[in-house]
């Protein structure tokens, strides 16, 4: 299953084979560092607002794409919201990997990981910075690149995922 | 002078951002005006926006939230990027990004965030503090400037301020805690296990797989 995490209302990327969009419906709210995911409900957020179960939707997923404005090199705040309140992909204990302290797994599926930026002033310092975020997040949910793009917002029209 | 200490943890108190910024603060003193601020919310309210306008230095203080800055403190950076800000050139910006891993450098992806954003809001970047080991501060009893595990932090804090008060920038700088990493591991694994026993649970829930 491919799982796309997006800040575009409307999306109209055709997607091949099974998946799943996670976009803007209603708002939704910022992680707020409770670690209830990991304590109190491990696996799933506490806040119940349509989008505490990201995590397990990550689980099930053999590719994860984001679809995101670039914002100075980050994703937009809604991906990152999702990202945030998706920590409970991961198990709170922590491991050491490649000399770094990270999260152990809690799931044994290998995300194959991949991100579409979009935006019309978009830096090479952005670029880099976007480019070394997947990278530090896929190490962190032990998964693998498959490619960090950079688009002007209408040229999204023409990819394909 | 006038330095706004903004606190972008969403907790409302004991976070690690909050000590730091503490810890900071106490360098600031006589003619150098303190302002204090939380960007706890998705966005920032007109009051603080008119109050941050008459601060020439921004230090920011964030917990490393999925390799970067919490969604809501990004959300508040989009909303300030587009304030017509009167005195904008003459803004420096500081940061520091604690991180619950061991190494304080797994927050410089934080930093460059916040870097950027200086570019884009027209800003200055002053440099800033990664700072590792971060989920065991709140925890750590106060000792005196220095001393104990909190050390290379108070030292990396008592420059910042330094470059502060001078109106310099630095590279960025990152530290950890003085306590050995297989100790720090071991102390969150048995801080998780009492934490899912406070809440009903088993430590083998911490690793529970759903459906």
């Amino acid at each position: 299953m491919k799982l796309i995490i997006t800040d575009k209302e409307e999306f109209k990327i055709p997607i091949a084979g099974e998946h799943k969009v996670i976009k803007p419906a209603g708002d939704i709210h910022q992680c707020v560092g409770c670690f209830g995911c990991w304590v109190k409900t491990p696996g799933k957020c506490v806040i119940h607002d349509g989008y505490e179960s990201t995590g397990v939707d990550m689980s099930k997923c053999k590719e994860l794409i984001l679809v995101s404005q670039c914002c100075y090199g980050s994703v937009s705040p809604f991906v990152k919201a999702v990202q945030d309140r998706a920590i409970s992909y991961i198990h709170p204990d922590f491991t050491i990997r490649g000399g770094e302290m990270h999260h152990k797994r809690r799931y044994q599926n290998q995300i194959l990981f991949s991100a579409h930026f979009y935006g019309e002033n978009i830096t090479e310092l952005e670029k880099e910075v976007a480019c070394a975020l997947i990278n530090a997040n896929a190490d962190n949910y032990e998964g693998v690149v498959k490619g960090v793009y950079f688009h002007q917002e209408k040229e999204l029209e023409g990819i394909s995922l | 002078m006038k330095i706004a200490l903004i606190n972008g943890s969403p907790k409302a108190e004991g976070s690690a951002s909050g000590i730091l910024l503490e810890d900071l603060k106490r360098h600031f003193s006589g003619e150098t005006e303190v302002l204090e601020m939380d960007m706890r919310k998705n966005s920032v309210p007109e009051d603080l926006i008119k109050e941050l306008e008459d601060a020439g230095v921004w230090v920011f203080a964030a917990p490393l939230y999925v390799d970067s800055i919490p969604s809501h403190l990004l959300s508040c950076l989009v909303q300030l990027e587009r304030v017509p800000w009167q005195r904008s050139c003459e803004r420096l910006i500081y940061g520091m990004v604690n991180c619950g891993f061991y190494e304080g450098v797994q927050a410089e992806l934080a930093l460059a965030v916040l870097r950027n954003w200086c570019a884009k809001a027209g800003f200055s970047w002053g440099g800033g503090i990664g700072v590792g080991g971060g989920g065991s501060l709140a925890a750590m009893p106060e000792t005196k400037p220095g001393k104990g595990p909190k050390a290379p932090i108070h030292k990396a804090l008592d420059a910042l301020a330094g470059q502060i008060l001078e109106g310099e920038t630095q590279e960025n700088v990152y530290v950890t805690i003085a306590f050995p990493r297989v100790l720090y591991k071991l102390a969150a694994q048995l801080g998780w296990r009492q934490m899912v026993k406070a809440n009903g649970g088993k430590a083998q829930d911490l690793g529970k797989q759903l459906e």
